[in-house]
């Protein structure tokens, strides 16, 4: 494990030392106690994703998710609201529920029976003449204190009070947007299932990679030399694809001047329109002469801090476990009144994201390579400097670089150092 | 004389039971004794009994083999039940724990 730096600077805070404009240091990745402080101050604070509301369609469904560590149950209760309950019995702290889904209007837990609604609130207890009667306890399950969604994807925080979800997602927001707009009934699902890639790597490592244009020529030549995607060729120096810092530490890889470029419907998902016309159609008739547009500009490649990657045709949910360790959880995405493209989606997210998938494999084989390249003492500092010479702020007043910049990692170190520094 | 809807429960279950969480998806069928409503917390069978005069429809808690019949007219009180007393039902020191 590389040291964390002592050399004192005036009035430097600890990150002032190590993050830097254009390098950070290695112990961000490798030292116990940053992962501890990062759980505090990012994971059990700011907004992060947990599911989706296609995940629990009917009252009383449930679902088990992560939020970092802490294992949740997404419920939503008999009149449609959504709430994340902690997994934890008030009584003795057993876990309540082990399925990974169900439908239940009620919880008991298997170790003494007390009881739950889904919506955390204690109902009843065995024996209650050992309590004094009925109602005589003011326990429920713990719940994630503030629980928002957007476009139907659900975040968590567990600070009570703090910067709404909106505040949070600002522009990031806007891409969610582009998203469900490439459905004719303007909303997606996430119901194809979640793949779990245990990962043996810092989580710091994926969130920038998702949006670094720098590495797909090289670790993904062998899926794009496969398919015959035209992908690989957005992401180099003749590319006019931008990479994006959206604020929050968001960023994006917007690809849409290539597409623009290209005007060609579909192209987007590596296809053509007669091989989807029903999807065509469909689109045309929800949106008229703007569904050219939208079938030409595609579907967007944004991470939304600190852990919602949406890589065009699917989605990932990123939650950590250990310094050198996360969960990739994956899903295709799906969009609503789409059953055509569907399909298509979810035999190109097992192609790309399967078990036996192409693509994230390489990257995860980057990420693992990655994490024990920083262990080693020397040199002490990763590179973050890539575009700082051709950086520029674009016509809304966004910072962007070039296809292959690290225009976004240095957006989120920038903001991952404002939380760990409040 | 032994109620003949409440086995012996030193016996337990009178059928056998699916392990793990295939039957969850409500599509089993448990020869005798009907569909199978089923999460973690509960396993009950249902079916309609003919045996009587009118049809009812039988329920069996699969985890312990007790019975019961419902009439018509007793499930039509348990749909306009109101959402409190169901709650109330749901306390497990209502009846089944009440000690």
């Amino acid at each position: 494990m590389t040291a964390v730096p002592t050399t004192s600077s005036g009035t430097s805070t600890r990150y002032d030392r190590l993050i830097l404009p254009d390098r950070v240091h290695g112990s961000l990745y490798t030292d116990p106690a940053i992962f501890a402080e990062e759980l505090a101050k990012i994971w059990h604070t700011t907004w992060v994703f947990v599911g989706h509301e296609s995940e629990v369609p009917q009252p009383n469904d449930y679902v088990r998710k992560k939020l970092a560590m802490q294992d949740v149950v997404m419920t939503r209760d008999k009149d449609g609201e959504v709430h994340l309950l902690l997994n934890r019995c008030a009584h003795r702290g057993n876990q309540v529920c082990d399925d990974q889904k169900g439908n239940s209007s009620s919880f008991r837990c298997p170790y003494h029976g007390w009881t739950f609604r889904n919506t955390g609130e204690l109902l009843g207890y065995p024996y209650n003449k050992g309590y004094g009667g009925k109602n005589k306890l003011e326990l429920g399950m713990g719940r994630v204190p503030r629980v928002a969604s957007y476009q139907g994807f659900v975040f968590g925080s567990f600070a009570a009070d703090g910067p709404s979800l909106e505040e949070h997602l600002g522009a990031a927001a806007g891409e969610i947007d582009r998203l469900v707009g490439l459905s004719p009934e303007g909303s997606v699902s996430l119901t194809a299932g979640w793949l779990q890639h245990k990962t043996r790597a810092n989580w710091k490592l994926l969130a920038e990679n998702e949006t670094d244009g720098y590495h797909p020529q090289f670790v993904h030549g062998s899926i794009f030399g496969v398919t015959g995607s035209p992908i690989g060729a957005l992401y180099s120096d003749a590319s006019t694809a931008v990479t994006r810092n959206l604020g929050g530490g968001h960023s994006e890889n917007d690809l849409r001047p290539e597409f623009r470029g290209f005007d060609e419907p579909m192209r987007w998902f590596g296809t053509t329109p007669d091989r989807v016309p029903d999807y065509v159609a469909r689109m045309e008739a929800a949106y008229g002469d703007d569904a050219r547009r939208r079938l030409v500009e595609g579907a967007p490649h944004v991470m939304v801090f600190p852990n919602l990657f949406i890589a065009e045709i699917q989605v990932f949910n990123i939650q950590p476990v250990a310094t050198g360790e996360c969960v990739q959880y994956s899903t295709a995405v799906q969009l609503d009144g789409a059953p055509e493209l569907n399909r298509r989606m979810v035999s190109q997210s097992i192609g790309s994201v399967g078990p036996a998938g192409m693509l994230l494999a390489d990257d995860t084989e980057m990420y693992e390579r990655n994490q024990r390249g920083v262990e080693a003492l020397q040199p002490e500092w990763l590179e973050v400097s890539r575009g700082l010479v051709r950086e520029r702020v674009d016509e809304d007043g966004f910072t962007i670089g070039a296809a292959t910049d690290e225009t976004g990692m240095r957006g989120f170190w920038k903001h991952y150092k404002s939380l760990m520094e409040a | 004389m032994t109620d003949p809807a409440i086995p012996d429960p030193s016996a337990g279950p009178q059928h056998d039971i699916v392990a793990g969480g295939s039957m969850r998806t409500g599509r089993f069928v448990v020869p005798g004794v009907g569909p199978v409503v089923e999460s973690e917390f509960a396993s009950v069978s249902v079916d309609l009994d003919h045996e009587g005069n009118s049809v009812r429809l039988r329920i069996e808690d699969l985890r312990t083999g007790r019975v019961r019949h419902l009439d018509a007219l007793e499930l039509e009180a348990v749909v306009w039940l109101p959402e409190g007393h169901l709650t109330q039902l749901l306390d497990p020191s209502s009846d089944r724990w009440r000690g």
